[in-house]
């Protein structure tokens, strides 16, 4: 009994002293199971101070912005001369722009009269584009005034693409502040929210240019699917316009 | 011969319609849809000077309107036909001057002068007819509205005319 005594108390009296470094091996244990995550946050903050600066930060992103731009180019410079072995019209190549003297985007007809005319080289046809797009056509000019039919105005017709699914259309102004879009297909798998821009193969107006986002799209139509476009450019507010000089 | 187009200045006062539509001026419109302004100048005009004035006035002002807009669609006949009926108006019976009288005239013009724009935008093609019916409505009920007050002092200037002329 004695010798039994003397056996067991010191063995007990071991394992009590030992908790913290039982504390140590499931504190090692968790660290390796979480994949070090405190060591690592632990010298995230220590060594903050030590990080790359702002200064470094701007070389990344200028670096990156020049990438960009030179992409741009080198992608612009390809469209154009894709464009040229196709015979497609190109985007032009200057902008006038030209003050909104008269405004008329409701009534009978949806137009506005624009302050620079035939002495400033306009033409009846040319694009006319406002902060967030295109807004409509050049239907007729004076010497020094130019009268532009707007998108939405009953007698405009506008190829236009949606580029997310590869489909062709006809922006139709109906005499509202969003027109119609008329497509080929029954069926072309557009939503809304797709982005209709204007027509890469079109001759009437510049390849490309933003017009607004699908609202709505009205599958049921006849013969084909319809859909209501919201026009990118607010035509109310705008006070400028450029037009698109070939 | 026209009484009041022998005073010039009565004549140039045509001007105004035309740049009245330019300046559309936004205190003056309905839902967004101006007045019907070549009404509003057409009705007191061909009621003091007589249908042949008034059709005359009426050809005119459609070709001055005509040159504004885009498109194939034509006033002319409407508002002819308006400044004729007008003038037989003005020339037979008793004067018409009371204000609900104007009113209802210039309701019926400015009706006949969008039922006229409809009929030929249809005519010439298929035409979403929901909007253009907004359009005829609120562009009526504008002009009916504002012809009281504006033909009522046109009317009498005019007639002030006439009588200096006579006189």
């Amino acid at each position: 009994m004695q010798a039994g005594r003397r056996l067991r108390l010191p063995a007990l009296g071991a394992v009590v002293q030992a908790w913290p470094w039982a504390l140590l091996v499931l504190a090692l244990l968790a660290v390796r199971l979480s994949k070090g995550a405190g060591f690592t946050d632990v010298y995230a903050l220590l060594s903050r101070p030590f990080w790359p600066g702002s200064a470094q930060g701007e070389w990344v992103r200028s670096g990156q912005a020049l990438n960009d731009q030179t992409r741009l180019r080198q992608l612009d410079a390809d469209n154009r001369r894709l464009r040229s072995l196709l015979e497609l019209q190109g985007r032009g190549g200057r902008e006038l722009t030209a003050a909104v003297i008269s405004r008329q985007a409701g009534g009978w007809w949806q137009q506005l009269v624009i302050g620079r005319g035939e002495l400033q080289g306009l033409r009846p046809g040319m694009a006319v584009t406002a902060p967030g797009g295109l807004i409509g056509r050049i239907a007729s000019v004076t010497p020094t005034t130019a009268s532009v039919t707007l998108l939405t105005d009953p007698g405009s017709r506008v190829g236009v693409w949606v580029g997310r699914v590869r489909r062709h259309g006809l922006l139709t102004g109906i005499g509202t502040s969003r027109p119609l879009l008329r497509f080929l297909e029954k069926d072309p798998g557009v939503r809304p929210g797709d982005v209709v821009v204007t027509s890469p193969a079109s001759t009437l107006v510049p390849p490309n240019l933003t017009v607004g986002v699908i609202q709505s799209v009205d599958e049921r139509a006849v013969p084909a699917s319809e859909a209501v476009v919201q026009l990118s450019a607010p035509v109310e507010a705008i006070d400028w316009v450029q037009v698109r000089l070939p | 011969m026209s009484r009041l187009a022998r005073h010039g200045w009565c004549l140039a006062t045509a001007l105004v319609v035309p740049w009245l539509v330019l300046a559309a001026p936004g205190p003056l419109k309905l839902a967004g849809i101006p007045p019907a302004w070549s009404v509003l100048w057409l009705l007191p005009w061909a009621l003091a000077d007589g249908p042949l004035s008034g059709a005359l006035a009426g050809a005119g002002l459609g070709l001055l309107l005509d040159a504004l807009h885009a498109g194939s669609i034509t006033q002319i006949p409407a508002l002819a036909l308006l400044g004729w009926w007008w003038g037989r108006m003005g020339r037979q019976g008793p004067a018409i001057e009371r204000s609900f009288s104007l009113g209802l005239l210039a309701l019926l013009g400015a009706a006949l002068l969008g039922g006229s724009l409809i009929l030929q935008s249809l005519l010439l093609g298929p035409w979403p007819l929901e909007p253009a019916l907004h359009t005829w409505l609120a562009q009526t009920l504008l002009t009916a509205l504002l012809a009281p007050l504006l033909c009522s002092l046109q009317l009498l200037l005019w007639r002030q005319q006439i009588q200096g002329g006579r006189g």
